[in-house]
């Protein structure tokens, strides 16, 4: 490791090596005992590569020339490659500040260890001719000189000088059989020949040919870059309304929310089963796609960042099924702006991708929902960096101008990957609501920058209405939001035909018997409907209703022995004439009274198939109340880890004190630092503490003695960093980690000195 | 927050809010691309269909007029998903075309030339076309034009057909207004249809159809071929071309079982047309007997399909299909847009009614609640069985009686589908039946008697519910009748719509037992009636028996 580099890394301040870990999280995970395990740890090819991939196009291409050109002639260079566009001149001093805070340059435009040979080879360009040519020399030479490389290539003939200007801009290498043939500029036949004789060419395998340096750079007219632009390409797209679009954007989030409950509504009654190797059956996707009224991209987006919300997991017995939990209630039971501002920000930081779902990897296995196949490291960065761009501007982007500003951003990750991670980030951030027709509404805004969002929802949110418009074609329509108990109570009693910004309800005999089995009586049915009815309730409503009830809990059926009582003996005889009633072997008890040897269930079944009303009634005679019943899982939802975004800065704060204490210590002491002699310290417990935070604050370092987790008195040599929940985070000198310390087992505390 | 009449709901539904300010501005803007699904009292019910969205295109509309509408109206946000698929969908209509070529004949060229590859490639298509003229334009087989088109539509590509028509043989036609006028609604149909080439006008019963389709001919003064579902229909159109036209009865031919007349304008039924002998359309030569200028369909949404396939074969005639609704219970839509032509045009029930045109109805269910011994019967009773059971139950009779006696003085139709429950009625109440085995000659002498009100009560059976004209008959009783198909129920609610010389309302009685399977098909005429917006209500039968 280049002892300049590690110097010029020791001279940085505090403040410059904490904006470099933030930059690079990667370089303090652990953390480096001293300087040059930083500077180490900075120059392998993996930390470098994944600081380059943190670089946009420009950067980069900066990077790169350093490696062609001499720091002097960066400017020049650079200025070729943009055609001196406008603003040049700042980007460049931009992107040394960028390289030098990142460490991968120093102040002098030295490109850190290690940066030159992951960036090989730079722009696209052929090895050296020193390289190329390393068994013949004089032709290297000749090649080092510009004007001689021009003199060469006058000389050859048209088409192989097409053949040049295909690898001038790379990839620089072709195949071209036997490329290892003895030719010179006299027996030179096909413009190959001519190129290979003249070293234009040079063969580096057996039917591999690659274009040197040198010649590309002067094919380029000394340019490293094609067209590069000082500043990120145009965002273009559709111009909206504001107004429109975040109307859009509400009324997105508004349906979204509805039907993330809607589907947790679904599940609480009839929960589907955990596939064996995790996840949610493609079937069960479909299930949910059709009950919500969704395609099935859309439906996987719902359940997905349901879970991620934490609203269902899996529970039942043996955890074999998916179920809404009771943070469910707790989601349901708050404002519909608040309960979007949950999902939406479960699904920004969530670390799957629910586009996959439906979709088969490369082993040809299908993808399920919520199965763990579905997690993608990068996904929450990729979305989150999506969402940006278009909150860049005010237009609606068109996807492809997305895409080519990300790949400005980070050109070397680009891919079809990330084309379809774009994909799914924008039709779901439009599903979701946080995008209205594709512009980034003012709630969307809030999420992504992390302030409340709710707040700038709710205005947009259409407003709860108390009452629906009832017609005689038996259907109810609910102008908006129903407030909750109506929205609830019209739930049971008639079935949903149509949902969007209004909800269509059809009312039937099955849905009025729902409601009578529920409990209420065919009076609190039509009050109920007069009260919420702008205009009187439909003669044939009114009457489905009566009659319903007339037919309702006319015949009562008990439980244990399974009886079938009726005050109405012909119906009883009509039951018994029956010949569907067989298979209940139902035996006459009394004029009014049946009883059977089948279950109370099954006759109920049965006698509704019939075309009965029957209630259940108890021991006691009293009509029992039917309702299916919620379930809950008692699980708590597993946390989901987000991810790696940047690191707290206290906890950055303390790596560095930690790192300049073990360079200190590396500088000071050729051995690692010995224990102290003598006793070990012995303090009260408040003094321990205080003295600590005394450390702490001055930042220096303390001898203290430890009982360990077996008992053992030890004593050590630390940098106390913070003092959090009974734990002392320090950095340990005797072992040269950071370490937590349990309080109470540090029996004293000394100066070192 | 917007106000407006409309909520589009994600499921492609239009709700409009028929009381707002803004209704009648709103349905005229979303009627071109949206089907009327349901009418009830306060909230009407549209459709957004590819078909829809295809008719407004061939009307002249396009996408941003139909965003525009959406987002104009709409009082929530209109979903995004929904804008872009109007938008996908209307693009695709004409971007395939359809034109006449000189050397070929015909000729199917493209906007878009990766439309016309996807097509080519599809493997039905490949036999209809001809060779590549250029890289936009294949040639088709002049004989093949409805096929393809048909195909087209299945595709999700439909064809423009710009290829034009032929005259056919010309004939003098001529509307003769004497006595009467014809109304700006039959003027504008008509009219809509002539400029549009061919299609499909949509009228509700009652509305003058057989005129709509006397306007055309006046319009194409060419020969006439008519087709229309039954032999009474057949008399009947003749009687009204003779009485609205210039023609006289021996321009008229009749083509049926029993007359084979070709003449200028000849009118047959789809039964004569379809009938069989040896496997093979005794008929067809029909088509060709004349250089037609003009093909009208009645009753299009009961086309038969061996007449879907014999009007592909005349795609370069003018064709006019007319019917009360564009919905078919076979679904096949999609034919008689691509064979017969786009909607040209449409009317609201409700609004025609408004304006005196049809007479509003009163719709009531009486439920007549079954004897304790027919409950027992009707509960030992075979499954296929319990239908005629419980739609022929001898109560009813009684309650039928009262129903005529509560209405005596007025024209009452009774109509049933067992002929022992209709003779039965027609001994009770004293009353002619005619049913299928009724001949045609007497079949016409009662109706006219009951025209000319020398009869007050007709007991009719399903012969009667289509294309007959029973003019002034207010009240209709129907005592049984199957399933509760929304077709039969428009036809027999046409019988009482007819507008009458005093203006008076209409009554439709359905008598129904109470509980049993009668009940259930009832509950799909009710709701089939609630929501072409008649007013319905459900009465027992103590209330008119008492």
């Amino acid at each position: 490791m280049s002892e300049g580099f590690t110097e010029w890394l020791r001279s940085r301040s505090d403040e410059q090596l904490r904006v470099l870990a933030m930059s690079r999280p990667e370089l303090i995970t652990p953390v480096p005992a001293n300087v040059p395990g930083l500077a180490a740890r900075a120059g392998t090819p993996s930390a470098i590569g994944r600081a380059l991939d943190r670089l946009d196009g420009f950067t980069l291409a900066v990077a790169e020339t350093l490696v062609v050109f001499p720091p002097a002639e960066l400017s020049k260079a650079i200025h070729r490659a943009t055609n001196d566009a406008p603003g040049t001149d700042e980007a460049i001093d931009r992107a040394l500040a960028v390289l030098t805070e990142m460490a991968l340059a120093d102040d002098a435009r030295g490109l850190a260890p290690g940066v030159k040979e992951a960036l090989d080879p730079p722009a696209g360009l052929g090895q050296p001719a020193a390289h190329v040519f390393r068994n013949d020399q004089p032709v290297a030479v000749k090649l080092a000189n510009p004007r001689s490389v021009r003199k060469l290539l006058d000389q050859v003939g048209p088409q192989a000088r097409a053949a040049l200007d295909e690898l001038a801009w790379g990839p620089p290498s072709g195949r071209v059989p036997n490329a290892r043939r003895e030719i010179s500029v006299e027996t030179a036949q096909s413009p190959i020949e001519q190129l290979l004789a003249r070293g234009l060419l040079g063969a580096i395998g057996d039917d591999t040919v690659t274009l040197p340096r040198e010649v590309g750079l002067v094919l380029r007219h000394d340019r490293l870059h094609r067209d590069l632009s000082p500043v990120p390409p145009p965002l273009v797209g559709a111009t909206r309304r504001a107004g429109l679009a975040a109307r859009t954007a509400a009324g997105q989030a508004f349906s979204f929310v509805r039907a993330v409950e809607e589907l947790c509504e679904i599940w609480s009654v009839d929960a589907p089963g955990v596939l064996r190797t995790g996840g949610l059956a493609i079937r069960d996707l479909r299930r949910a796609a059709q009950q919500l009224d969704v395609p099935e991209w859309s439906a996987a987006l719902v359940i997905e960042v349901a879970h991620a919300a934490g609203l269902v997991a899996t529970g039942g017995p043996a955890d074999a099924e998916w179920l809404p939990t009771p943070a469910y209630d707790a989601w349901r039971a708050r404002q519909t702006e608040d309960r979007w501002e949950t999902v939406a920000r479960a699904w920004l930081t969530l670390d799957r991708v629910p586009g996959l779902a439906g979709a088969r990897d490369d082993r040809d296995r299908l993808l399920n929902v919520l199965h763990p196949d579905l997690r993608r490291g990068a996904a929450a960065e990729i979305r989150r960096r999506v969402l940006s761009v278009v909150a860049a501007t005010d237009l609606a982007p068109s996807q492809e101008s997305v895409l080519a500003r990300l790949t400005w951003e980070r050109p070397r990750r680009r891919g079809a990957h990330l084309a379809r991670m774009t994909e799914f980030a924008l039709r779901e951030a439009e599903i979701i609501g946080l995008t209205g027709l594709g512009v980034m509404s003012p709630h969307g805004r809030a999420v992504l920058t992390g302030v409340k969002a709710a707040g700038l929802l709710a205005p947009l949110l259409p407003e709860p209405v108390d009452h629906v418009v009832l017609q005689a074609d038996l259907t109810a329509v609910a102008p908006g939001p129903l407030t909750g108990e109506l929205d609830r109570w019209l739930g049971m009693a008639a079935d949903i035909e149509s949902k969007g910004g209004a909800t269509v309800y059809r009312f039937a005999e099955s849905s009025i018997r729902r409601v009578l089995d529920a409990g209420q009586s065919a009076e609190e049915v039509l009050a109920m409907l007069a009260r919420h009815s702008a205009t009187p309730v439909p003669q044939p409503l009114a009457y489905l209703v009566s009659d319903v009830a007339r037919r309702h809990g006319r015949l009562r059926v008990g439980s244990a022995s399974a009886y079938l009582r009726c005050d109405d003996p012909a119906v009883l005889d009509e039951l018994l004439a029956d010949r569907r009633a067989g298979v209940l072997r139902m035996r006459r008890l009394a004029p009014t009274v049946l009883v059977s040897k089948a279950s109370r269930a099954t006759m109920l079944d049965s006698l509704r198939a019939m075309g009965y009303a029957p209630v259940a009634e108890s021991l006691e005679g009293d009509v029992l109340i039917t309702r299916a019943d919620a379930r809950r899982t008692e699980t708590p939802p597993a946390r989901q880890v987000n991810g790696l975004f940047a690191p707290e800065a206290e906890v950055v704060t303390a790596a560095i004190r930690a790192l300049r204490a073990g360079d200190a210590a590396l500088l000071s002491r050729p051995t690692p630092l010995g224990e102290p002699g003598g006793a070990l310290p012995r303090t009260p417990a408040t003094a321990t503490i205080s003295a600590l935070q005394d450390a702490i604050r001055q930042g220096s370092r303390v001898w203290i003695g430890y009982l360990d987790s077996q008992g053992q008195a030890t004593s050590r040599i630390l940098e106390p960093a913070r003092i959090e929940g009974g734990y002392l985070t320090a950095y340990d000198e005797t072992r040269a980690a950071i370490h937590r310390f349990v309080l109470h087992r540090i029996t004293g505390v000394a100066d070192v000195n | 927050m917007n106000d407006g009449p409309l909520i589009v709901q994600s499921d492609k539904t239009l709700l409009l809010e028929v009381d707002h300010e803004r209704a009648d501005e709103c349905r005229r803007a979303i009627a071109p691309f949206a089907e009327l699904e349901r009418a009830p009292e306060h909230v009407h019910t549209y459709r957004i269909t590819p078909l829809a969205l295809w008719n407004a295109r061939a009307a002249g509309h396009d996408a941003e007029q139909v965003i525009d509408a959406l987002i104009g109206f709409s009082r929530y946000p209109v979903p995004h998903a929904l804008l872009v698929d109007v938008a996908e969908t209307m693009a695709r209509y004409g971007r395939l075309r359809l034109e006449k070529h000189p050397v070929h004949g015909l000729a199917l060229t493209s906007t878009d030339r990766a439309v016309l590859e996807e097509v080519l490639r599809a493997k039905k298509v490949q036999p209809m076309i001809g060779e590549r003229l250029d890289a936009d334009t294949v040639a088709v087989h002049p004989s093949e034009r409805g096929n393809i088109k048909q195909l087209l539509l299945k595709l999700g590509w439909p064809a423009e057909d710009m290829a034009g028509y032929v005259d056919g043989e010309a004939h003098p036609i001529a509307l003769t207004e004497e006595g009467w006028t014809l109304r700006p609604y039959q003027k504008e149909a008509a009219d809509a249809f002539w400029y549009g080439g061919s299609g499909v006008v949509v009228l509700p019963c009652g509305a003058g159809k057989t005129i709509v389709g006397a306007a055309a001919m006046a319009h194409a003064q060419a020969t006439t071929l008519i087709l229309v579902t039954n032999t009474v229909s057949v008399h009947q159109w003749k009687t009204e071309l003779m009485k609205r036209t210039s023609l006289t009865e021996d321009e008229i031919g009749e083509y049926t079982g029993t007359k084979k007349e070709i003449r200028p304008v000849t009118i047959a039924t789809y039964q004569v047309m379809t009938a069989k002998r040896g496997g093979v359309y005794r008929h067809l030569e029909l088509f060709d007997a004349r250089d037609w200028g003009l093909v009208v369909y009645d009753e299009v949404h009961l086309l038969p399909a061996p007449i879907f396939r014999m009007t592909a074969d005349l795609q370069a005639r003018r064709r006019v299909g007319l019917t009360a609704t564009l919905v078919r219970e076979d679904g096949r839509e999609g034919d008689v847009f691509s064979l017969i032509g786009p909607k040209r045009y449409d009317a609201p029930w409700k609004e025609m009614e408004n304006q005196g045109y049809i007479a509003p109805a009163d719709c009531v269910e009486v439920r007549v609640t079954l004897r304790d011994d027919e409950r027992l019967t009707y509960a030992m009773a075979d499954t296929d069985e319990r239908y005629r059971f419980a739609a022929t139950t001898p109560s009813k009779v009684r309650v039928t009686e009262a129903l005529v006696k509560k209405h005596a003085g007025e024209q009452v139709l009774v109509i049933g589908q067992y002929i022992d429950q209709l003779d039965e009625l027609g001994e009770h109440l004293n009353a002619p039946v005619i049913k299928g085995e009724t001949k045609v000659k007497e079949r016409e002498r009662l109706f006219q008697a009951f025209r000319d009100k020398e009869l007050q009560v007709l007991v009719v059976s399903k012969v009667a519910n289509f294309s007959i004209d029973l003019p002034e008959a207010a009240v209709a009783i129907q005592v049984s009748g199957t399933f509760g198909s929304r077709q039969e129920e428009a036809q027999r609610l046409g019988r009482v719509l007819r507008p009458k010389a005093d203006g008076g309302g209409a009554r439709f009685y359905s008598v129904v037992s109470r509980d049993t399977v009668d009940q259930d098909f009832a509950a799909h005429r009710q709701r089939f009636l609630a929501e072409q917006g008649y007013a319905y209500q459900i009465i027992d039968a103590d209330d008119i028996l008492t």
